[in-house]
């Protein structure tokens, strides 16, 4: 075989692949732009014949995807931004605090946190926030969504913050500096990149999630993108460019932050999944 | 001088409010799956404890026996089907140079995906009408399918969608361990003779088992924790062909308020999880090496 063939082999498997993986993304977004149901069914694959952008303009505010889509961005944002704080705060004192007795405890008993998966709980966690008073308030969603980044996020940024040289710290000592300034002051700057990978999962988790969110919350004007979806399509099902036109508003925001950070998400997902 | 670092005041501050969390959240609904398990409850009337009925009643239940059934399916799928898939591709894409990124990135992204959304735009491209699926097969005159209508077909649906989101977040995770093998051994092979196959089935298949191994221990959690691509595309229909335990138990609980019974299932998922891990662990990757993250 000559090289030139036998080195084009992979890359044809690989191109069928990605075009497995690109096309439905292609048709979604051409269909959203077609005039109605018959140009979709008759050119599947073709570029629509007029752009019809008033699908983005009708969806966004007539069939409130602007309201979902701010309940998530907020939502699933300052979800991760607290659990991030918080898991950096106890990987602090647990990393370089001189307690190491208890931190040790603690970090058995995270370890079995991750062993549990997350639907088992569904039913309890359900009552729970119930018993909360908050059912059907975003509280029932961010609560859960904080607590449920905890025991990755800990367990990764312990980790991270291991490695960090003690003579920062010791040199910060004798000048006087106070624990809660030197964690401020010192180790978080330095603990930026495990922060952000730690975000950026717990992020996409929060924006994607859809059990809870599905049960825990029934006021419309509550729902997130992921429920609120479901709703739209059950409510437009013949309409198949504007159904289109909310997938593409939906899965366009988490395209764009891959295509700027697609390693930390790559590193941080992969990471999360093998230490869980 | 080492006080400040001793200070238990600040030490409880850290600590205290990720650990009450994470008690109210995970070890607290731990506790009352356990005990909602062996009552009666359905969320109105006083809890009244039936001992182990539910679990009888569980393994009695047809419903219930055909979704263990079906996520026995999926397992079965992704482990002997999907597996293999992800090996050859990682093989593929780990001897490639140009483009390599590419690739990488292209058959990660829908991993990242909510698998609802998904399930919505692979609910079109299913569609029998002016689904993309039906236009591409009529191009070889194939009738149109009613993929999600009908049982023979909605499982294969689920299925297919369900390797389409995942495949890529596994293929990146042996890539990366392929990568890591150092170059010097492929090398030594290539220069004694041995073709890229016999290369990628004797040296680098067996260097990567390990990881393998963490994927097939993946897929598995993975095959019982399907649940939101079944609410969106199918609801368990039709006729319960792709009903999976946790749709069950989340229907059973929310839609009937069988709270009890619920959580007895709940439980069950948790506890057939732990055996499968175990038995995996135990028959197949005892004798390997343990590898550490």
């Amino acid at each position: 075989m000559p090289v030139a063939v036998k080195k084009s082999i992979p890359h044809f498997f690989m191109i069928v692949y990605v075009v497995v993986i690109l096309v439905p993304f292609l048709f979604v977004l051409f269909s959203s732009l077609k005039a109605n149901n018959t140009e979709i069914a008759l050119h599947p694959f073709g570029l629509p014949k007029t752009w019809v952008f008033e699908n983005y303009k009708e969806a966004w505010v007539k069939a409130k995807i602007s309201v979902y889509f701010f309940n998530s961005l907020y939502l699933a944002a300052s979800a991760a931004i607290v659990g991030v704080l918080m898991a950096a705060a106890t990987a602090f004192a647990m990393a370089r605090m001189k307690l190491t007795r208890i931190s040790k405890w603690i970090y058995q008993l995270v370890l079995v946190g991750m062993l549990i998966p997350g639907n088992v709980l569904f039913i309890a966690q359900y009552f729970l926030v119930r018993d909360l008073h908050i059912l059907d308030t975003h509280w029932a969603l961010f609560l859960p969504y904080t607590a449920g980044a905890l025991p990755f996020s800990v367990l990764l940024l312990v980790a991270f913050m291991h490695n960090i040289p003690h003579e920062l710290e010791e040199a910060a000592t004798i000048d006087g500096m106070g624990a809660i300034r030197m964690f401020w002051k010192i180790i978080l700057p330095l603990t930026i990149p495990a922060l952000v990978t730690v975000f950026i999962v717990n992020f996409l988790g929060n924006w994607n999630e859809y059990l809870l969110a599905n049960f825990f919350i029934s006021r419309d004007a509550l729902r997130t993108l992921p429920t609120g979806m479901v709703g739209f399509r059950d409510a437009f099902q013949t309409n198949y460019a504007l159904v289109c036109t909310g997938i593409v508003f939906s899965v366009l925001p988490v395209l764009l932050l891959y295509s700027f950070l697609q390693r930390q998400i790559i590193e941080g997902l992969t990471a999360g999944s093998v230490k869980g | 001088m080492k006080t400040t670092l001793k200070n238990p005041y600040v030490y409880m501050l850290f600590v205290v409010p990720t650990v009450a969390m994470y008690f109210l959240f995970f070890i607290y609904p731990t506790i009352t799956s356990f005990v909602f398990g062996f009552t009666d409850w359905d969320g109105l009337n006083a809890r009244q404890f039936i001992g182990l009925d539910n679990f009888v009643n569980a393994f009695k239940d047809a419903e219930f026996r055909s979704s263990i059934w079906n996520n026995l399916i999926i397992l079965l799928f992704s482990c002997c089907i999907q597996v293999p898939l992800i090996i050859v591709f990682s093989l593929l894409i780990s001897n490639i140079k140009r483009f390599q990124g590419f690739y990488k990135t292209t058959v990660f992204m829908p991993s990242i995906l909510s698998t609802s959304i998904i399930g919505i735009l692979w609910g079109y491209i299913y569609d029998p009408d002016v689904g993309l699926l039906n236009n591409f097969l009529s191009l070889f005159g194939i009738d149109p399918i009613y993929w999600l209508a009908e049982p023979k077909w909605a499982m294969f649906s689920i299925l297919l969608t369900n390797a389409w989101q995942w495949m890529g977040f596994y293929i990146v995770l042996i890539l990366a361990a392929i990568l890591g093998i150092p170059k010097e051994i492929d090398v030594a092979a290539m220069v004694d003779g041995a073709t890229g196959v016999q290369r990628a089935w004797y040296l680098t298949v067996p260097l990567i088992r390990p990881i393998v191994n963490v994927v097939i221990m993946l897929s598995i959690a993975g095959a019982l924790r399907v649940v939101d691509i079944v609410l969106v595309m199918t609801g368990g229909g039709p006729a319960g062909s792709t009903e999976v335990m946790a749709s069950y138990m989340v229907n059973k609980a929310i839609k009937y308020g069988d709270y009890g019974y619920g959580s007895a299932l709940s439980i069950i998922i948790f506890v057939i999880a732990l055996i499968l891990t175990a038995l995996y662990q135990l028959l197949i990757a005892r004798r390997q090496e343990r590898i550490e993250f």
